[in-house]
């Protein structure tokens, strides 16, 4: 085959394509189409992964028997554990402690500051990370924060937005602490000496974002979840709180009903630990590594459900499950950066979705469902998008107008990451559109909890991206971030206070690990598959086919 | 990079000559009235000091060992972005750069010395910095003083509007301006260019042959007491021949004879504290400046109770 | 069963499959070698550093995080054929080129000082308190070279030194803390980490809680809202979506 002739980084018959965005990019400075009404959202959804036949099927094990679910999220609540009773001895507690945390994202840190803040002493605290303290999906996040603390903002219009975004399924009482909270938790990242970007006269700089209906977004640059999750680490390790690296848990224990610590696995050697706490919290992530209908994925390496397979044994109900987030514009091209996330904020600051023939087809800033439905309308329904070497379809995000509606320098100032990720593929995208489409984001829902992170499982909390019901069938941008902070200081708070409360010796067992196997073969589950994945494999084919597992 | 984007190119008035100026990172800290009253100072005599953009640390010490090139790199890459100025069009042709520190001076000029003098070594260092632009050798390494010298004190006589009367000052120069020979900015043996601008201004100079003596140096991070001892003979003597202050040029001497005199007092119970004051504070009253620039908050004896009783500032 | 398919989300996964589910070798044309810690690998063309070790066979437990660029994990120092530079790069975010040889540095042996944002002073001391090894700088640039973000790292070391905790946390603002830096700075002074010491300095004492902000903290404190949302949260479904398509949206 010819080598393909690149163009600034673009190969020479795409490059001819961005033509088309270039002619009419004058007309469409000063045109947005209009937003889609209720009706033409429920049509154009039907396109979107979660609407569309074939991807999910009734579970028949656990709480939540019955409901639907994605089928690779099945997979893992109908797989059989890791290890069983008597294959590990728990005998002897390697670690004994107060409040157990697995997942030191942003949610996980923040519950150890607050249950540090709220009188449990630092050595009383573990906190336990499967990869790096940090290597989380918060570190990720690029475009902001919501919190309505400007004169013309309220929380009830922050509240109101974030229903309308979850389609009015969100828990109201959840999500009601989630708005009431945003404020607070800005002031506490600015104490804790957080960057948010600002104005001139110092107060925050607040942009739009999709779904919102007044500015509430705050960022930092394009690093938010970096700027916020480093400076809180900086604090965690500042207060020596103890923590450990590469030892995911793969098991809760209990005592009878009692969730009363965790099993955790060396990555590296294989050796287990025991963990005996008076109260666990998890907020071990979402699901983007599951690769949901064969979407690429904006996630981390670690992002596997692990937190969800854990707690669903031990009877944690979970709800919103079934609801996929596809963030509208993960990157299409070229190769080496597919999935990779765009963030909203592109969009939010005027950039545009532009069809093969150079038209703006979609208002830019529905909520998230539905412009990811109306990209993939366009590639596959109406087939107006662009074709790329290795056979994906994706429309063109018009970054340089950006720079026209904020005038020059904007983009780098705003979005160094972007630029620096296009740059390494000798793409410009002050000067070229760069090619979009949807790639999975989020897990809406989770394990249920209360407006203090507790579960139905007596001496479990839940923090973050694991949790559902706060924002219903589908997540605002800037709510996730938020959802961490304001929901890992309440399981902090709240764990503290159960721990003060709670004496008494805590029995450690795996019963219900027992009890979970029965109930898959009472159903006739067969033992194919084992979970938590804890890491995804992404192996060459041909190397794995050789493989000979000596050790 | 192009050093106008940096943020510390502050915008200056017209029609002032404008010189690339280092600062150091001492006049940015413990001498900010140093740096303050120099600039002001400077600007009222039509010259703009213009920070140079994206400066490093001057290397603090130069470096003696024959083969110890790699600390002269510091010094060199603030020569780059002389030279970038110029390119940018931030100065015109203007390659003198001006410094206010006397270790930064020392250290700048001496490693500028060595490289005109050694093309080996200018190479070397060029080569380890391949990612800026040449150092050329052109630069001139130039102390506030010698730049007020070559205004002329007659210009600086001329802007005096509270001449300083019935002041009795001793100037204090230290080591650094003045040795090595090569690289002093006078006379090492008997400078005179601070009694020259002290005597514009209207004071009554006192000369004392403890002006260049040492006044410790870093040994005052070691201990503090030997600083002391060297202060107390250079503040003493100066108060026997009725100086009722000092003048220096450098932060670390202004240290070592200012606050210093704390150790002192504890080693001579008797001994009475001394106001030491850069000689560019000294400038701003006689310029009639606003009180904001003096900057006595940071000086350690406090010299407004000197200045009121003579009638030079007032509460 | 023909309504329980969909053939738009089956092009979408079969067009995905490499990012998914790993390279299979025959769909790939393009070749290259690359030597991982010595070891010499055929791997297809146009991959990353990261996802050519893993096409090699290699599964990551150490050396990776986010895969995107944000984490820093992948620290990673190659040299390319021909070439004497010893370069630097994340591995999630470095094209695998042929003839290059690598190998990880997953780990930084670094200390973090110990220290209280809310009691220390905001002025230079504090970097000499905590990092006095900073003062050791030659300015030699190695940590410039060495960033994979290409930050001037040399210049927020100097902005530390002199105090400017503004200019330090607009220069290092966008730093990973991959660690490389620190892993070639002869003075070896741990950049990241007085960075991230200064950056907080300023957000704290530099920028500080903005009086807005501040307000509406406390609106919500002495609950100014609380009648609004109690009668907000116990509104219907139907109320809400009316409430919800009515509302006014603020121009951009």
């Amino acid at each position: 085959m010819a080598e393909l002739k690149y163009i600034e980084g673009y190969p020479e018959n795409i490059r001819k394509e961005i033509d088309k965005v270039t002619k009419t990019r004058e007309k469409r400075i000063n045109y947005t189409p209009p937003a889609m009404t209720m009706k033409e959202r429920d049509e154009v959804l039907r396109i979107h992964p979660d609407y569309a036949p074939g991807g999910k099927r009734e579970l028949q094990v656990g709480p939540n028997k019955g409901n639907l679910a994605p089928n690779e999220v099945a997979d893992l609540l109908e797989a059989y554990p890791l290890i069983e009773q008597d294959e590990v001895n728990i005998s002897q507690v390697d670690y004994d402690t107060d409040i157990l945390i697995i997942g030191g994202g942003l949610a996980g840190t923040s519950a150890a500051l607050w249950a540090n803040d709220s009188g449990i002493a630092t050595e009383r605290i573990l906190l336990t990370n499967k990869l790096r303290h940090g290597d989380a999906n918060s570190i990720m996040a690029e475009g902001g924060t919501q919190a309505a603390d400007r004169e013309v903002d309220s929380v009830m219009k922050h509240y109101i937005d974030t229903i309308g975004g979850g389609h009015f399924e969100n828990k109201p009482d959840v999500a009601r602490a989630l708005v009431e909270d945003a404020p607070l938790i800005m002031k506490w990242l600015c104490e804790l000496g957080a960057i948010f970007d600002r104005e001139e006269g110092g107060d925050l700089a607040e942009k739009l974002a999709g779904g919102l209906s007044v500015k509430r977004m705050h960022s930092c640059r394009d690093y938010t979840g970096l700027e916020e999750f480093r400076v809180l680490r900086d604090e965690f390790r500042t207060r020596e709180i103890p923590y450990l690296e590469h030892y995911p848990a793969i098991e809760l224990l209990t005592d009878g009903d009692r969730v009363t610590g965790a099993v955790l696995w060396n990555l590296e050697t294989g050796e287990y630990k025991i963990v005996r706490a008076k109260a666990t919290i998890i907020a071990t992530g979402g699901y983007g590594r599951l690769h949901i209908r064969g979407f690429p994925t904006t996630n981390h390496y670690g992002a596997t459900f692990d937190g969800v397979v854990l707690a669903y044994r031990v009877g944690a109900k979970l709800r919103d499950i079934d609801a996929v987030q596809y963030h509208p514009t993960g990157a299409a091209y070229p190769i080496q950066i597919v999935g990779y996330l765009l963030t909203e904020k592109l969009r939010g600051s005027g950039a545009q979705p532009v069809n093969a023939d150079g038209e703006a087809f979609v208002y830019p800033l529905e909520p998230r469902d539905v412009e990811a439905s109306a990209i993939i309308r366009e590639c596959y329904v109406r087939n107006k998008g662009i074709v790329t070497p290795t056979g994906l379809r994706g429309v063109w995000l018009d970054t340089p107008l950006i720079e026209i509606k904020n005038g020059k320098g904007y983009i780098e100032k705003a979005f160094p990451g972007m630029i620096r990720m296009y740059k390494r593929y000798d793409i410009d995208i002050r000067k070229d559109p760069v090619l979009v489409f949807p790639t999975l984001h989020y897990q809406n829902g989770g394990i249920e909890t209360d407006p203090a992170g507790r579960t139905n499982v007596d001496g479990l909390w839940v923090a973050g991206e694991v949790s559902g019901g706060v924002h219903g069938k589908n997540r605002l941008m800037g709510n996730s971030t938020l959802d961490c902070l304001v929901f890992g200081r309440r399981a902090g708070m709240s764990t503290a206070e159960y721990v003060k409360a709670h004496k008494g010796e805590n029995k450690i067992a795996l019963d219900h690990v027992k009890r979970y196997v029965k109930n898959l073969e009472q159903a006739g589950v067969k033992c194919t598959r084992r979970a938590p994945i804890i890491l995804p494999d992404y192996r060459g084919k041909a190397a794995l086919a050789r493989m000979i597992d000596v050790f | 990079m192009n050093p106008t984007n940096t943020k510390e190119t502050k915008s200056t008035s017209s029609g002032n000559m404008k010189f690339p100026y280092y600062p150091g990172c001492t006049l940015k800290t413990t001498a900010k009235n140093f740096e303050n009253s120099a600039i002001a100072t400077a600007r009222a005599l039509g010259v703009e000091l213009l920070e140079i953009p994206r400066w490093n640390c001057c290397g603090t010490v130069f470096s003696l060992a024959q083969d110890d090139l790699i600390h002269h790199v510091a010094s060199v890459r603030n020569f780059i972005r002389v030279q970038e100025m110029n390119d940018y069009g931030l100065v015109k042709n203007e390659n003198r750069l001006v410094t206010l520190c006397s270790m930064c001076f020392n250290t700048l000029k001496s490693t500028n010395r060595r490289m005109k003098e050694n093309a080996e070594d200018l190479q070397k260092i060029n080569e380890l910095m391949y990612r800026e632009e040449d150092y050329k050798g052109n630069v001139e390494v130039l102390h506030f003083l010698e730049l007020l010298k070559s205004l002329g004190y007659e210009k600086i006589r001329e802007k005096v509007t509270k001449p300083l009367k019935d002041l009795n000052i001793a100037p204090y120069y230290g080591c650094m301006i003045l040795r090595p020979k090569e690289i002093a900015i006078d006379d090492p043996e008997d400078p005179t260019i601070q009694k020259d601008i002290l005597e514009a201004l209207g004071v009554s100079v006192i000369d004392t042959p403890y002006k260049k003596v040492c006044c410790g140096s870093y040994q005052t991070v070691k201990d503090k007491y030997i600083v002391a001892e060297l202060a107390y003979d250079i503040l003493s003597h100066a108060r026997k021949k009725g100086a009722e202050a000092l003048t220096t040029v450098c932060p670390l001497c202004a240290f070592n004879l200012d606050q210093r005199q704390q150790a002192v007092k504890e080693k001579h119970p008797d001994f009475e504290e001394m106001p030491v004051f850069y000689i560019t504070q000294l400038m701003t009253i006689a310029f009639g400046m606003d009180k904001d620039v003096f900057g006595f908050e940071q000086n350690y004896v406090d010299p407004r109770p000197l200045l009121k009783s003579k009638s030079l500032i007032e509460d | 069963m023909e309504d329980n398919k969909s053939p738009i989300m089956d092009r979408i996964a079969e067009a995905n499959k490499a990012a998914t589910t790993g390279i299979d070798a025959k769909d790939i044309e393009n070749w290259i070698t690359i030597h991982i810690m010595g070891k010499a690998y055929k791997v297809p063309a146009d991959l990353t550093i990261l996802t050519a070790m893993e096409y090699a066979g290699y599964k990551f437990v150490r050396g990776v995080g986010c895969r995107q660029g944000f984490c820093g994990a992948c620290a990673t120092v190659f040299r390319k054929k021909g070439d004497y530079k010893l370069q630097t790069g994340m591995a999630c975010q470095t094209r695998a080129e042929d003839g290059m040889y690598l190998v990880q540095i997953p780990f930084t042996p670094a200390e973090k000082a110990i220290y209280d944002v809310t009691k220390e002073p905001y002025e230079a001391s504090v970097f000499i308190r905590y990092y006095p090894e900073v003062t050791r700088c030659v300015s030699c640039n190695t940590c410039t070279k060495a960033c994979p973000q290409d930050l001037e790292v040399m210049d927020y070391v100097q902005a530390a030194i002199r105090g400017d905790f503004d200019g330090l946390s607009d220069i290092s603002f966008d730093c990973i803390q991959c660690g490389l830096c620190a892993m070639r700075c002869p003075a070896e002074i741990v950049q990241y980490h007085v960075a991230q010491l200064g950056r907080r300095m300023f957000g704290r004492y530099g920028l500080g809680v903005p009086d807005h902000l501040r307000k509406r903290v406390k609106e919500i404190t002495e609950g100014k809202f609380t009648d609004e949302m109690n009668k907000l949260v116990s509104c219907s479904t139907e109320e809400l979506r009316k409430i919800y398509t009515e509302r006014e949206k603020e121009p951009e």
